[in-house]
């Protein structure tokens, strides 16, 4: 495949290196030319000069022309040159030698034409340049001028020349393999000088040459070229072309070398590439195949390859592992049906076993076990005695499961238990179970009691299904932290609240959208004026299938599950609203809200409370806030700061529940509060009970003597109502006076109570 | 302009700024019958020259006592020394290598052909020349070395001085050529001249026609030192 592509690549890479050889070579041919051409002009130029220092030349330079004609071919000879000649001081051309070619190798030195005549270039004799081109007739020559002086006095010139003829192009042809054309343009006509082809046709050898300087480069053909402008108005070229097919044959057998090459090579990574995959591959495949059936969780099979290489050692590697991850395994299993604490078997187990229990019809007790006081333990004695108590609890009760009675132990989590006990009387399994954890726990000098809470479910008596049990004892565990008692056993009576509960939650959410909430109003009388004067708005829950529901069932969940913001606005502006519609009939009264603590806690509560009295139009001394003792326990400060800005506001504020929390004094006189409203236990039994009335008595002189006025609710007979009148109370609200109804049936009432008033002691205004 | 020239230069300047007047003190012992010439060769800018060669040349065919001057031409420093020299055909003429080496002086291509090679100290008086002309002599071991002795015929030759002055005593009423010659001077045969009477003291400016072209060095561009080390 790896050759394929080096293959494929190399193929299409094929054209653009065949391009670029062909550059390559033309632009190297270009540069010999160019290198061999200054050369043979510097060794011509060098050699002038030598030969122009020569004295014996000098001492016959100007007076005898013949000695001085054989100086010069003696060096002429020297180097071989083609062209000699001698020119005086007043540029008269007074000698010239020329070689003339009889044939290819025989030659012949005569005397050029030009002698006796003015050289033609005497601005090259003062430039000095050394080196020119130099044309005679029809030929061209390199030529190389050098000035023979005495001292400074300059005799005359001497020059040497090249012949620019076949011999040259036949030199560089061989150097390049490309055939070289010399050609001159005189008076916008090119001419073939010379060339080193053999081609007689003259014509077609120039045209090809004049089109190659022009650039159109027949297709066929490989070729550049080079010029040199050097006389007036004459340019001197050079052309080297080749046959495009000669050179691209060169780089084709290159090019199937190489493709046999590569096809040997292919031939031998493929048997090669197959031997391996024999000796190496089907091992792996066994490796593979145990691979799976290691995957599928069957750690018994072991792999056996006898090699001594990588592929057996692997083998060996191999059933390591599969050791390693069975064992691993097991841990891993153990753990996760173990409590890492105690080690013994958790909730996993528990499943398990209830599950093969029930499937048997087994008969048998669950006992749900919560160590007592294991919270006081860790903050006291730290986590590791806690820890230390566990363990020793669970001990204990793993020795009683080796008495026959009981079955399984499990332990939950912390110090939680479960133990499964055989169906006998529970009296007896709590008493074992007593007797057993009954010896003091003693850790370093410590002496502990270890005490259990035990809630118990009974199968099949409560259910014979393994989570509804684990949940009725746990139920019964509840329980006994309510009741404060050791042991519960399960009764259905116990958890009517857990289901129901769960969908109240839901259900609240829908209850303001679909209007299922109303709002009842309890009446607070004037204890003076025996004149209602008050009211407090309750919120009912109208439940489609549960019927009413009482505020104690739902506003503890609307406070936790975050509807309380919702429900108090909704009971905040029906109040509102409901003071309006009584303000119509003439009915003028102070309508109280009750505040949770979490609206306390709404960034936006005190603006809405507010807006919502200006909006409708409702006095602030018209609404009573209620909040409770504990309410305000949880963050006085800044509580204290949103009442005192209701009170500022003019809306009064109201303590509710007075006596049931556990406010200091200290805190009740920071509070900004209007009134305190004493809690209905204080109130129901003050006829029978003096202690009760101690305490109202003093809460109403305390009240007072902070300038507080005094509600007293719970009001069920006319004793307490006289009471409380004659202790200067000044509001009070109860059953006696009425039961909280709906702002319709309370506005009957109130009109009749207006027409002949019941109570009336005396009128005195309202409190 | 090498540090040379440049102090020539200035020297001919200075001279031109204080002494413009003309004075025959050149002439000495002046008999009745004798005038005094002047002839002063100013450059193309009108500044002195010196060492320009200028002789007179009687065109009466007066007979004159022929020069008893001795021309010496060193060798110093592997250059001519003087560059220019002027003497009367048949007097003697010696060659003094100044040099710790060895030259071979020669002259080419004119009618006073000569070669000899002269070794370090020594002098060579055995060249005649016996004919009028310009002798440019080279020397075949130290290429770049140029020197030129002007052969004329008649006693009254020179070159100028630093004011760019010559004065030659003459016979009265007598027909001269006055010829100013230097190899550099940039005019036909590298001179220029003038046919005068002479009847009474007399002073003859040359203004060159050209500027004269750069005096050659004589120094070897490549500064060598191979030979120090031999004897």
């Amino acid at each position: 495949m790896v050759q394929a592509i080096a293959f494929w690549t190399l193929y299409s890479g094929n054209k653009n290196q065949e391009a670029a050889e062909i550059n390559n070579r033309l632009t190297t041919a270009k540069t010999i030319f160019t290198e061999l051409f200054d050369r043979r002009l510097e060794y011509l130029a060098a050699f002038a000069e030598t030969a122009a220092k020569d004295y014996g030349l000098k001492e016959v330079f100007n007076d005898d022309t013949r000695s001085l004609l054989v100086a010069l071919n003696n060096h002429r000879k020297r180097i071989d040159a083609d062209l000699a000649m001698v020119i005086s001081a007043e540029g008269i051309i007074t000698g010239q030698l020329q070689r003339h070619f009889l044939d290819d190798s025989r030659s012949k030195i005569k005397q050029g034409s030009e002698r006796n005549t003015t050289f033609r270039f005497l601005g090259w004799l003062e430039s000095g340049q050394p080196a020119h081109l130099y044309i005679i007739d029809q030929d061209i020559y390199q030529l190389s001028l050098s000035p023979v002086t005495v001292g400074n006095k300059t005799l005359g010139w001497i020059a040497f020349g090249f012949q620019i003829d076949k011999r040259l192009a036949t030199e560089f042809m061989n150097i390049t393999n490309l055939t070289t054309d010399f050609i001159i343009k005189y008076e916008g006509q090119w001419r073939l000088i010379a060339s080193s082809s053999d081609n007689i046709k003259l014509a077609q050898e120039l045209a090809l040459a004049e089109n190659v300087v022009q650039g159109m480069i027949p297709e066929e053909y490989i070729a550049t070229h080079s010029l040199i402008t050097e006389f007036d108005e004459q340019e001197f070229g050079v052309v080297m072309y080749g046959l495009r097919a000669n050179f691209v044959a060169l780089l084709q057998e290159q090019w199937w070398r190489f493709l046999i090459l590569a096809a040997l090579t292919l031939f031998v990574s493929l048997t090669s590439a197959y031997l391996i995959a024999a000796s190496i591959s089907k091992p792996i495949k066994r490796l593979v195949a145990q691979a799976k059936v290691i995957a599928s969780g069957d750690y018994q099979q072991t792999i056996t390859i006898k090699d001594n290489n990588e592929i057996g050692q692997l083998a060996d590697e191999f059933n390591q592992m599969q050791a390693a991850v069975l064992q691993r395994e097991e841990a891993i299993t153990h753990s996760s049906n173990h409590d890492p604490l105690t080690d013994l078997p958790n909730r996993n187990v528990l499943n398990q076993t209830l599950g093969n229990y029930i499937e048997q019809q087994q008969k048998f007790v669950l006992l749900h076990l919560n160590l007592s006081r294991l919270k006081d333990v860790n903050d006291t004695l730290g986590h590791d005695v806690g820890d230390e108590v566990i363990k020793a609890f669970a001990r204990r009760l793993h020795a009683l499961c080796s008495a026959a009675n009981f079955k399984e132990l499990v332990h939950l989590g912390a110090d939680e238990f479960i133990l499964l006990a055989e169906h006998i009387e529970v009296d007896d399994i709590v008493a074992q179970i007593q007797a057993e954890l009954e010896p003091t726990f003693d850790y370093q000098g410590i002496s502990l009691q270890l005490q259990v809470r035990m809630g118990i479910a009974i199968s099949p008596e409560h259910s014979s299904d393994a989570k509804t049990l684990v949940q009725m004892a746990d139920t019964a565990l509840h329980h006994t932290r309510d009741t404060s008692k050791l042991v519960q056993v399960y009764q259905p009576e116990l958890d009517v609240n857990t289901v129901e509960r769960l969908n109240l939650i839901n259900d609240l959410k829908q209850a303001i959208p679909a209007g299922e909430l109303e709002l009842h109003f309890q009446p607070k009388m004037c204890l003076k004026t025996r004149v209602v004067t008050h009211v407090e708005a309750l919120v009912r829950w109208q439940h489609p299938n549960l019927g009413m529901i009482p505020p104690d069932n739902f506003i503890h969940i609307a406070e936790q599950t975050g509807q309380i913001k919702a429900l108090t606005r909704w009971v905040f502006s029906t109040a509102l609203a409901q003071f309006n519609s009584w303000k119509i009939l003439g009915l003028d009264l102070n309508i109280a809200v009750n505040i949770s603590a979490e609206n306390l806690k709404e960034a936006d509560f005190h603006q809405f409370i507010c807006q919502s009295l200006t909006s409708a139009n409702v006095p602030p001394e018209k609404v009573t806030l209620e909040v409770t003792e504990s309410s305000v326990v949880e963050d006085p400060e800044s509580a204290i700061k949103l009442l005192s800005e209701f009170k500022s506001h003019g809306i009064k504020i109201s303590i509710d529940d007075y006596g049931t929390g556990y406010s200091s004094l200290a805190q009740l006189k920071q509070l900004p509060v209007h009134e305190l409203k004493i809690d209905r236990s204080f109130v129901q039994r003050l006829e029978h009970d003096v202690d009760d009335q101690i305490i109202v008595r003093s809460t109403i002189e305390l009240a007072h003597n902070m300038g507080l006025y005094v509600v007293a609710e719970g009001i069920e007979d006319e004793f307490s109502l006289n009471w409380l009148a004659d202790h200067d109370c000044e509001l009070a609200q109860g059953y006696f006076i009425s039961r909280p109804k709906p702002a319709g049936e309370l506005t009957t009432w109130l009109l009749e109570q207006q027409a002949k008033p019941v109570f009336a002691v005396n009128t005195k205004g309202n409190a | 302009m090498n540090n040379k020239n440049i102090t020539l230069f200035l020297l001919l300047l200075s001279i031109l700024l204080t002494s413009k007047a003309y004075s025959f003190d050149g002439c000495n012992n002046i008999a009745a019958d004798q005038s005094c010439v002047k002839i002063m060769v100013n450059s193309k800018s009108g500044q002195a020259l010196a060492g320009m060669v200028v002789y007179l040349k009687p065109l009466g065919g007066q007979q004159l006592t022929p020069s008893t001057k001795e021309i010496v031409i060193g060798q110093l420093g592997k250059s001519f020394m003087p560059y220019v020299s002027v003497s009367q055909a048949n007097s003697k003429v010696s060659f003094v290598n100044q040099d710790d080496i060895t030259h071979h002086i020669y002259s080419a291509g004119s009618d006073n052909k000569f070669s000899f090679k002269i070794r370090a100290g020594q002098t060579n008086a055995s060249i005649l020349f016996n004919h009028e002309s310009e002798v440019a002599m080279g020397c075949n071991i130290h290429d770049w070395m140029s020197g030129y002795l002007l052969v004329v015929n008649t006693p009254y030759f020179g070159k100028t001085d630093q004011q760019g002055q010559i004065s030659f005593t003459v016979e009265k009423q007598e027909k001269y050529n006055i010829v100013v010659w230097h190899p550099q001077m940039q005019s036909e045969m590298n001179r220029m001249s003038k046919e005068v009477s002479i009847s009474e003291n007399s002073a003859f400016t040359f203004t060159l026609k050209n500027k004269m072209s750069e005096l050659p060095l004589q120094e070897n561009e490549d500064d060598f030192d191979f030979l120090s080390d031999y004897e």
